[in-house]
């Protein structure tokens, strides 16, 4: 790990909340999947009305939900999309450094690192990708 | 979710709160506005049947009748002459009232008179309809269309929600089977109750067989008992049935009304019933079998 990339926090690298698919609570699964795919992430951050984060729903959530239900497809997208999010997720804050986040992405075998601010609302997201290229000195 | 309540009526005429662990509440009456004084005889003679079982209630009776499957059935009253009908009926019987509306232009004027604002099935996604009907700001009672599946019924909650309007009353009046013939999911009850709003049963127009006999539609009454009381025990809060008192002869729908001498036992079995499985379910506690939980 390169020495400018320990000394960078993720604030250099994170991906800002309107690049990601953040949504209401009340959002519909359908829509949700709509947003996830047009981002080109697989995840959706749930957000309270004062833009906190509250729930996570990621592309592994929706493959164990299509797994386990037994709804038809028509009544799951209409499910609000609060309904199967992972209330209980890792997130850090604005100042971890991105080699720390790195070791969580690994240690926690995901893609997606919430980022948040001291009250809980939604600063960013550290993703994968762009921790690599900033790791590689990109 | 925790379940909301409505409230319709009061100040001048008797409140009628629906939902949550209320009591059963029904909304009935003539399907049409056929004269003034047959809405006031009926209006009294159901009111007494309901003071009696001590049932709190809404009187149901419409102007107009859109959904007519014929050219020359009987396409209602009017606007004007059926609503001064409804307010006398609400002012003499000091009871709410609800009647339906078929075309965005009559929410306003219809909501100046009703305390409780319908929204007929077939109509039940209309944009135009629902929003007109929601900044009425009158509590809304919405029939589940025979066609859409209960939890597309949402869609139609968020479109009422976002004119601010959150008093909500949604009914499972059948779905479509085939053609001609309905049948009842009860499955929508606790279906339509995840939008947080009372669920109310429609055991008349359920039992109606659309259009059944080439311009008219037929209807099975004999169900009438046995729907009421299978809802009664699924968890709703309310019960719609038309009622008149001479069904044969009733100018819209005489194939499904129900004759007005069942209404006591039918209400008295449909109480009991509702009654019955609040308390179970106080003993036992809430439904829990789903493996996710």
């Amino acid at each position: 790990m390169s020495t400018s990339t320990t000394s960078r926090t993720i604030a250099d690298i994170l991906l800002p909340p309107e690049a990601i698919p953040v949504m209401p609570p009340r959002t519909l699964v359908k829509e949700a999947l709509e947003r996830m795919s047009a981002s080109k992430l697989g995840l959706a951050c749930i957000v309270d009305a004062d833009g906190r984060l509250i729930g996570l729903f990621t592309d592994g959530d929706l493959r164990r939900l299509l797994l386990r239900s037994q709804k038809p497809l028509s009544a799951l997208f209409a499910d609000d999309i609060i309904d199967h999010a992972r209330r209980e997720f890792t997130s850090v804050s604005p100042g971890t450094s991105i080699a720390d986040a790195l070791n969580l992405l690994q240690e926690r075998e995901i893609f997606d690192l919430p980022v948040l601010g001291e009250d809980g609302r939604l600063e960013g997201l550290i993703h994968l990708h762009p921790a690599l290229r900033a790791l590689l000195g990109e | 979710m925790i379940p909301k309540v409505i409230s319709i009526g009061g100040n001048d005429v008797a409140e009628v709160a629906i939902g949550g662990t209320l009591p059963l509440a029904f909304l009935g009456g003539p399907c049409a506005i056929e004269t003034r004084d047959h809405a006031l005889e009926m209006a009294m003679r159901i009111g007494e049947i309901c003071a009696r079982l001590d049932i709190p209630w809404v009187y149901k009776s419409c102007y107009d009748k859109d959904c007519r499957s014929s050219e020359n059935s009987f396409h209602g009253i009017g606007i004007d002459a059926g609503l001064d009908i409804l307010a006398e009926v609400r002012s003499t019987c000091k009871i709410p009232v609800v009647c339906d509306f078929s075309d965005a232009a009559w929410a306003a004027q219809t909501a100046e008179v009703v305390d409780l604002l319908q929204i007929p099935a077939y109509l039940c996604r209309q944009t135009h309809i629902l929003k007109a009907a929601g900044e009425t700001g009158r509590p809304l009672h919405v029939k589940k269309g025979q066609f859409m599946s209960p939890w597309n019924m949402k869609n139609s909650v968020r479109k009422i929600e976002a004119t601010g309007n959150e008093q909500i009353l949604l009914t499972d009046r059948g779905t479509f089977f085939g053609y001609n013939m309905l049948i009842n999911d009860y499955r929508n009850f606790p279906i339509m109750l995840e939008t947080g709003y009372p669920v109310c049963f429609d055991a008349t127009h359920s039992v109606q067989m659309p259009t059944s006999m080439g311009n008219v539609s037929g209807g099975q009454r004999e169900f009438i008992p046995h729907l009421v009381r299978a809802a009664a025990g699924a968890g709703i809060n309310a019960l719609f049935m038309e009622v008149h008192d001479n069904p044969n002869q009733a100018l819209s729908d005489p194939n499904t009304q129900l004759d007005i001498r069942y209404l006591e036992n039918i209400l008295s079995q449909a109480k009991a019933m509702h009654a019955l499985r609040q308390d179970l379910l106080q003993e036992w506690g809430e439904d829990r079998v789903h493996l996710d939980d």
